[in-house]
């Protein structure tokens, strides 16, 4: 008698554990599943990076600066503007609306990323680049995730040639600029003069995030790097 | 990961892969240096600049717009250099000694230097050329692109991170009426607005390589920790419900 209760209170026991354990898995399973999420993987070129419309196709006749059928994204360049940081940069096309920090070089000499902390998710610009509006190439990065998940330019690979990046500067201008070209370079190849340099002339502005995670070495070996150029600007 | 599942379930935050980040690579050879070219003495110009050097050799560019196009009659000649040796930086109003409100180019040589390489149009690049007008960018703008040999002095001053690019010449209609009366402290024949500076830019290292901006923790396969502990679970509860048949069975 007294084995058949213990059985039973054994049994009732482990059928509770039994329905708990399964109950609680599935909802882990469940969780993790739905969690699931992944950068969009940019294109490997669409656009022409050149977006200078004096210096078309004539007086630029580099088979390189052509990727694709994507024309040439027209309209005119905006007058520069002189120096004044920014503070927020904006693309709506992927719903980003960041803070903008400045950033300078790391001691191996590459560009300083934003490190964990309250800063981590919001954009960087290159602080010895044009800031934006003045002439040249000024440089905006993010991260595209981080030990936190996605991060500031999670979505940059959603964006293409046409669309808008706003960025406001500290005196209160909003510099607008056209995306011209999206290139994924990989690092080990990276074209520095390219991205850093290039048409000094025109107010042009960069973003760059990773791309191409590489499962095997676990780490991104690609740099997506957007090339937009100064169309516009208002208060 | 998402803050509140991590909240939710702590262990898998141990679990989350964390990639070691790229080495730097660099895909250009040779070392190159940039600035932004900024208004000095109310100049409202702006440029930038590049500098790559191979070797000995350095591919300048330097791009500017705004300056006074027209001086004398003709266009505006505007004398730009490589000044080294001095503090790698622009001078400020504080600058100005004389107070007359224009920093010469004598009274911001403490914070940039002397000449060390000048950015002349053709001919000579030495510091000897640095008032020859005849050699110098003319008008409002240009869009200077030269390959040049560089002196040891300013290749030094360049990797030392003292290397700066002025650029000359401002509107004397811009300038105190003090200050239009006076002559060039470098060339007296000269007014003071001809020789002193216009834009500024302190050289630095342009980035090597790429950028690590990702770690990769929505790369693959996320909340592995997540599924780890739900798998468990869901292998215990299996694990009872086998023992529970066995218990019964056993009866």
């Amino acid at each position: 008698m007294r084995n058949r209760f213990a059985a039973t209170g054994r049994r009732g026991a482990l059928t509770l554990l039994a329905l708990v354990a399964v109950a609680a898995g599935l909802v882990l399973v469940v969780v993790a599943v739905a969690a699931q999420q992944s950068a969009p993987r940019p294109p490997r070129a669409v656009g022409r990076i050149d977006p200078s419309p004096t210096a078309g196709a004539a007086a630029n006749p580099r088979a390189s600066a052509s990727a694709d059928p994507v024309p040439a994204v027209s309209g005119p360049t905006s007058t520069p503007l002189g120096a004044s940081r920014p503070v927020r940069i904006t693309i709506p096309r992927i719903g980003v609306r960041s803070p903008v920090l400045p950033i300078g070089l790391a001691d191996d000499g590459t560009l300083a990323v934003p490190q964990p902390g309250p800063d981590l998710d919001k954009a960087a610009w290159f602080q010895n680049s044009p800031t934006p509006g003045q002439p040249g190439p000024s440089i905006i990065e993010g991260h595209v995730d981080s030990d936190q998940g996605p991060s500031v330019f999670f979505r940059l690979g959603d964006v293409r040639p046409h669309d808008t990046v706003r960025v406001l500067r500290r005196d209160g201008v909003t510099a607008v600029f056209t995306v011209d070209a999206v290139r994924d370079f990989q690092k080990r190849s990276f074209p520095t003069s390219v991205v850093y340099g290039g048409d000094l002339h025109t107010p042009q502005l960069r973003l760059i995030t990773c791309s191409d995670f590489d499962a095997t070495i676990r780490h991104h070996v690609g740099n997506e790097v957007v090339f937009a150029h100064l169309t516009s600007t208002h208060r | 990961m998402r803050k509140s599942l991590r909240a939710l379930v702590p262990i898998a935050a141990a679990a989350v892969p964390f990639a070691v980040l790229a080495g730097p690579a660099s895909a250009d050879t040779g070392t190159s240096y940039q600035t932004t070219l900024n208004a000095l003495n109310h100049s409202s110009g702006s440029g930038m600049a590049t500098v790559t050097v191979h070797g000995n050799q350095a591919d300048v560019k330097v791009s500017w717009s705004g300056l006074a196009a027209q001086f004398n009659g003709g266009d505006y000649p505007h004398v730009q250099h490589i000044h080294i040796g001095g503090q790698g930086a622009c001078p400020t109003i504080a600058d100005d000694k004389n107070n007359d409100g224009v920093i010469s180019t004598t009274e911001g040589g403490p914070a940039y230097g002397g000449i060390g390489t000048t950015l002349s149009t053709k001919g000579d690049t030495s510091p000897k050329a640095g008032t020859d007008i005849k050699i110098a960018p003319a008008g409002g703008s240009t869009d200077y692109s030269r390959t040049i040999t560089l002196s040891n002095d300013t290749m030094q001053s360049l990797q030392a991170g003292t290397g700066v690019i002025v650029v000359h010449g401002l509107d004397p209609a811009t300038l105190s009426k003090q200050a239009q009366k006076e002559k060039s402290d470098l060339v007296p024949s000269l007014p003071l607005a001809a020789t002193s500076p216009a834009l500024c830019g302190a050289l630095s290292s342009m980035p090597s390589g790429g950028v690590a901006t990702g770690t990769g923790s929505t790369a693959g396969v996320e909340q592995l920790g997540t599924f780890a502990l739900g798998g468990g679970l869901l292998a215990l509860g299996g694990a009872a419900f086998a023992t529970r048949r066995r218990v019964s069975a056993g009866r």
